[in-house]
């Protein structure tokens, strides 16, 4: 069991990656030295060749699960089928987390795969944590929640987002995903102050950290920030990455990268440049994960 | 106030109907960032079906079928979050799509390719062996109905549509020989063995026994359409090579000692 005794010796086991298809394989073969995975829930609600490695993987790796399709804030309920068969994969897989997304996919019946903005009303607070209650009561356990990449804001909100978050946590006991590339997406698209958010957080509130690189675009005249997964982590997430740790303590860590994917030692080495900067503000002291 | 329901049916609408009048009142910034999430769900969906119909998208190139999905994904968005789930209804919409008239095979290539995705994903489910007759009162069993496993599909087609996906599978040769439209028709079974998804073609009595089950016909419906495809077929050997092959999850019919009703 390498991987456990990993998260025994500290740090270096509460820093994870995004398990992609294309890197089944080597994981399965090469059982490389890594804290922990998460993959994308709704990959895995099928049967056939995917799940059953999975099945193999997890002998290896403590698991984490990242929904993508429970549409939290939808305003039309949320999917009883799909939240049964996430209770499925939970079941099966017994993951170390399961988390999902502040943010709406589904209007009219429709599923529109992308994480969509909502306003910050009470409105949707009452909405949100009515569903992520039900979510928790169904599965039995903790759901975290991450904060989104925007770049629109709604006239109408009246709350901020990290006031929001932090209500959701008192009201339904939910914890916290912090993405940091999300917050610095959103401070730069949206002209906010990405420290600030951090420090409206509830510190003991968040159980995971998520990294990822970003692109810049031009569209239309505006400069915006796309949350793409396409890169290595940029130089001003790493920054709000060290600020994070500082305030929320060695938080389980996971790399994302999902466009333009490169080969698994690539992914890894960020992985380990996550580590030594963990190390570096927080000396190796306290197991995670 | 403005109700939640009401925002999110503007943001629908302003990415899939392409108006944006309502949703640009709610939100500061106007098209440019809404733009970014129309993007993202048009991208994402048609990697989907570029990754679910390869041989499709050879057929018509890359740029044709971004715009045949760019119409599909419009019309048809997916009901759920489960992507693997998404594109069945992908070759009707080819079949009824003016721009590809031209190529009468290409709803049948999707088809195809639909069952293959299908194979790859379908719900795992337990293979009965054929001892599980023997719970079925003899005289019943004509009257027997299976469930075939999920993963099982079928298909006909008026094309060689086989050979045609062969030659048009990512990397095959470009330069593969001339495939003769008018060569005839296949009948075709798409299942998974172990981890693969196999393709094979089956003799007209094999497949319309097996479509006849398939459908939910009694095994006597089924022996019935096999025979009137060949009257030489051979319902002990075709009925155990489908339980040999895993093909069948479940059986119903009248139980064995099952008591008369009085």
């Amino acid at each position: 069991m390498i991987a456990s005794e990993t998260v025994e010796r500290g740090i270096a086991g509460a820093i994870g990656v995004g398990l992609r298809a294309s890197h089944l394989a080597a994981f399965i073969a090469d059982r490389p030295a890594i804290g922990w995975l998460e993959v994308h829930a709704e990959n895995y609600m099928g049967g056939g060749a995917a799940p059953a490695q999975l099945d193999r993987i997890r002998r290896d790796y403590p698991l984490s699960l990242h929904g993508v399709g429970l549409s939290l804030g939808s305003a039309e309920g949320i999917d009883e089928a799909h939240l049964l068969r996430l209770k499925g994969l939970v079941e099966r897989y017994q993951p170390c987390r399961v988390s999902e997304h502040l943010s709406w996919s589904i209007a009219g019946g429709t599923y529109l795969n992308d994480l969509l903005p909502l306003p910050y009303t009470e409105e949707s607070l009452a909405i949100v944590a009515r569903h992520v209650a039900r979510v928790q009561e169904v599965l039995g356990r903790k759901l975290l929640v991450e904060n989104p990449s925007s770049y629109l804001r709604f006239r109408h909100s009246t709350i901020a987002e990290p006031d929001f978050l932090a209500e959701l946590v008192r009201r339904t006991g939910c914890g916290l995903l912090c993405d940091v590339n999300n917050i610095h997406v959103s401070a730069t698209n949206l002209g906010f102050d990405a420290s600030h958010y951090l420090d409206a957080l509830p510190p003991t509130a968040v159980g995971e950290i998520h990294l990822a690189g970003h692109a810049a675009v031009m569209r239309a005249d505006v400069a915006l920030l796309i949350d793409d997964h396409g890169s290595a982590v940029p130089p001003p997430v790493w920054a709000l990455y060290c600020s994070a740790l500082r305030r929320f303590g060695a938080v389980a860590t996971l790399v994302e990268w999902d466009k333009n994917l490169p080969g698994l030692p690539v992914l890894l080495a960020e992985a380990r440049k996550a580590e030594r900067a963990a190390l570096a503000t927080l000396g190796d002291h306290v197991a995670a994960s | 106030m403005l109700p939640l329901r009401d925002v999110q049916a503007a943001f629908r609408r302003a990415l899939l109907a392409e108006d944006e009048t309502a949703l640009a009142a709610f939100v500061d910034g106007g098209a440019a960032r809404i733009d970014v999430h129309r993007n993202n769900l048009f991208a994402s969906l048609g990697e989907v079906l570029r990754d679910g119909f390869p041989a499709v998208c050879r057929l018509v190139d890359e740029r044709f079928f971004a715009y045949a999905a760019h119409e599909f994904i419009r019309h048809h968005p997916p009901a759920r979050a489960v992507l693997a789930e998404y594109g069945g209804s992908f070759a009707d919409f080819l079949a009824d799509f003016p721009p590809c008239r031209h190529l009468p095979y290409l709803a049948d290539v999707a088809r195809l390719e639909w069952l293959m995705c299908v194979a790859a994903t379908a719900a795992d489910a337990a293979p009965l062996s054929v001892a599980a007759l023997a719970d079925f009162a003899p005289e019943a069993t004509p009257l027997l109905r299976f469930t075939l496993h999920p993963a099982l599909g079928l298909l006909g087609s008026a094309f060689p549509i086989d050979r045609i996906w062969r030659a048009n599978r990512h990397g095959a040769p470009l330069d593969d020989a001339p495939i003769d439209l008018a060569a005839g028709g296949v009948r075709l079974e798409v299942h998974r063995a172990g981890s693969e998804v196999v393709m094979r073609a089956l003799d007209p009595p094999g497949f319309a026994f097996r479509q006849t089950l398939r459908q939910g016909g009694t095994l006597e419906a089924a022996a019935t359409a096999a025979l009137a495809e060949d009257r030489a077929f051979d319902l002990t050997g075709a009925l155990g090579a489908l339980f040999r092959e895993g093909a069948v999850i479940g059986v119903t019919g009248t139980p064995a000692n099952c008591e008369a009703p009085s």
